[in-house]
């Protein structure tokens, strides 16, 4: 039980120091109050000292028994970090690199890796080169029809590898 | 009478073969993210957005509207046929729909959900169309002050009332408060938690926040958490009432509608009270209580979906006539209209009125099509929910992607949207509320607006929040809404324990 009691007072910890970092941000804000009396840095301060007060609250019912009304989460007791880092590094990489090779390539190496990370966590994961490129094909059969479809249909702008707007 | 000039008006309008074409594909979408687990309706017109960059109005509302109501006719078919719950509003429906499908009885299940669905979702739009404009032609006398307290009590119900714990609420809600408080200042221009990084200056997007905490979060948690996790669904029947299950299902459809929609038209947002009311009700008022729980009862299933989609329906209330979401989904869809610089409430009957009534008879047209796509052809979306997980959720990735980047065309928010992801993984595991984070942040900056309007009317003193009659008997409504639950606990406990 004491994880729970530390990782529950870990988040009430966080929620503090939101508030903290948004007061010292509150403290840069001119008031400027005019006419009504409350100008663009009172909503700021409000926010900071509520949050304070949540995080307090939420520290003490921690330290006092855990968070009061609380069901167990969902799923597994324990995460399963190699399928968390697979997916991590689908995201990332796309944030990473979709600028430079195209929404098309960077989503499929997006999607490669999300279902290394989604097989790995059903315990089945599958590393052989055949996965790889049946998934990248996957991949790419969703993410070029959507990229079709917002370059070609609706004219949004996504970056491609070429200027073609099909790749 | 001046309705059924609009409604016609609107009714040639949405009656256009590309603005049929634009509900049918939202109607289509929607009953596929309903039904798919892992996608709501909300993270889906939250990813559909970047359309609002191209897209008329008129065609991208009626679109995005039928995403919205098509999710609860799909989210009706996982919560039968599977063991797990799509949508929030659904769970009541998968107690009696399971134990029907279990006993060989999904098809009934299925037939009366769509046509309760249907049937509540017509009547609730009778309503919209009547009430609506007629809740607007009240609501041009509210000035600030009102507008205020009517969205502090929306942020009341939202963040201290529904949910399990009013300080993980407030929590939520403070953090989404925060979120909207990134970037100008409307009323002095003035800069606010930016960070001198230039992309922050116009705020968060409403996008980037919705796709984080419930798609990104939700495929997180799921390769986290939910890996082990084995599905087992219900095998299908035919789609079929039998005389008796028709006599049985009428009633509890009607009382259900009757019990919804006024729960919409509060800003006490969500399904989940007036379906769980439903059930207690037909439970209570069955002629055969015997089937509660064991062989399923279809009451159990017709009543909390037609509450379901009469609830949803009147949520459009609030929100066209005041400008008050009342869900995520209405939050994201007040985003929509933002977008387009259109600022729902009264003004809008007369300044959009176009629009208004073409997205008002898109919703009959809609529940049509929805009963069409649900009934006939609803074996095509039992296949959906044959896709296994991997690919599911890393295609989900894809159409967070899209949506982020299409809006503001930034990598650095696709870094954004992963951080945001992490925190919904961290709130759901805390078991904290999300939708107070969404109606915060979309809602804040223009309560702090009115706020300060309010407060300049006042010339600075506080008192103009009590000295006018209507601001004040909502800042009653505002305390009695908070105090009220937690006086009834305390008695009932005083009770218990006494």
């Amino acid at each position: 039980m004491a994880a729970v009691v530390k990782r529950q007072a870990a988040v009430a910890a966080g929620v503090v120091v939101l508030g903290l970092g948004l007061m010292v941000g509150a403290m840069g804000i001119p008031s400027a109050a005019g006419y009504a009396g409350v100008g663009p840095n009172f909503l700021p301060w409000v926010v900071a000292v509520g949050l304070l007060l949540c995080g307090g609250f939420l520290a003490w019912e921690a330290l006092s028994g855990g968070f009061r009304n609380m069901d167990d989460p969902d799923g597994a007791d324990h995460g399963h970090w190699p399928g968390f880092v697979w997916v991590s590094a689908g995201i990332l990489a796309n944030a990473a690199l979709i600028t430079t090779i195209g929404f098309i390539l960077s989503c499929a190496l997006c999607f490669v890796l999300a279902v290394r990370g989604f097989t790995s966590s059903e315990g089945r994961l599958d590393l052989s080169l055949g996965a790889w490129v049946k998934d990248t094909l996957i991949g790419m059969a969703i993410s070029a029809p959507v990229f079709w479809m917002f370059t070609q249909a609706l004219a949004i702008n996504l970056p491609g590898l070429t200027n073609t707007g099909w790749l | 009478m001046d309705v059924w000039n609009n409604l016609l008006q609107g009714f040639i309008t949405a009656g256009t073969p590309i603005n049929l074409l634009w509900a049918l594909v939202g109607c289509t979408i929607g009953t596929a993210v309903g039904v798919l687990p892992g996608i709501g309706p909300a993270t889906a017109v939250a990813m559909l957005l970047p359309i609002t960059l191209k897209v008329d109005p008129t065609a991208s509302m009626i679109f995005f509207a039928g995403i919205y109501y098509g999710a609860m006719y799909g989210g009706s078919t996982t919560s039968i046929l599977l063991n797990t719950p799509g949508e929030a509003g659904s769970m009541v429906t998968a107690l009696e729909g399971n134990k029907m499908a279990k006993s060989g009885r999904a098809g009934a299940a299925l037939a009366t959900a769509a046509i309760g669905s249907f049937v509540a979702g017509t009547i609730a739009t009778l309503g919209v169309t009547f009430l609506a404009p007629l809740i607007a032609t009240h609501a041009v006398k509210l000035g600030p002050p009102e507008y205020f307290l009517l969205m502090v009590l929306a942020f009341c119900t939202v963040s201290a009332v529904l949910g399990q714990s009013t300080l993980r609420g407030l929590t939520a809600l403070g953090i989404g408060l925060a979120m909207g408080l990134v970037g100008i200042d409307q009323i002095t221009g003035q800069a606010r938690y930016t960070g001198g990084v230039p992309e922050l200056m116009d705020g968060l997007e409403v996008v980037l926040i919705a796709v984080g905490l419930f798609a990104v979060a939700e495929a997180l948690y799921a390769v986290l958490y939910q890996g082990k996790e084995v599905e087992t669904q219900n095998k299908m029947s035919k789609v079929h009432m039998t005389r008796d299950e028709w006599k049985r299902s009428w009633p509890a459809w009607l009382r259900a509608t009757f019990i919804g929609f006024p729960f919409g038209t509060i800003p006490a947002g969500g399904s989940e009270i007036p379906t769980f009311l439903s059930y207690a009700t037909e439970k209570k008022l069955s002629k055969h209580p015997e089937e509660f729980g064991t062989r399923g009862a279809i009451e159990g299933v017709a009543g909390p979906e037609a509450a379901n989609n009469a609830a949803i329906t009147a949520t459009l209330i609030p929100l066209l006539t005041l400008g008050i979401p009342t869900s995520n989904t209405t939050a994201i869809l007040l985003g929509a209209f933002q977008n387009y610089g259109i600022n729902p409430g009264p003004q809008l009957f007369d300044s959009n009125a176009g629009l208004v009534w073409a997205l008002i008879a898109s919703l009959y047209i809609g529940n049509v099509m929805l009963l069409i796509l649900n009934l006939p052809l609803v074996g095509l979306w039992v296949k959906l929910l044959k896709i296994p997980k991997p690919p599911l959720y890393a295609g989900i990735l894809i159409f967070a992607t899209v949506g982020v980047y299409g809006m503001r065309q930034s990598a650095f928010d696709l870094v954004l949207l992963y951080a945001i992801g992490l925190l919904g993984v961290l709130m759901r595991r805390f078991s904290f509320p999300t939708a107070p984070v969404v109606v915060g942040m979309i809602l804040g900056p223009l309560a702090e607006a009115q706020m300060r309007n309010a407060l300049s009317i006042g010339e600075g003193h506080w008192g103009v929040f009590v000295q006018r009659p209507g601001s004040l008997f909502l800042l009653v409504v505002v305390v009695v809404v908070l105090v009220l639950p937690r006086a009834m606990a305390a008695l009932k406990r005083r009770r218990a324990a006494g």
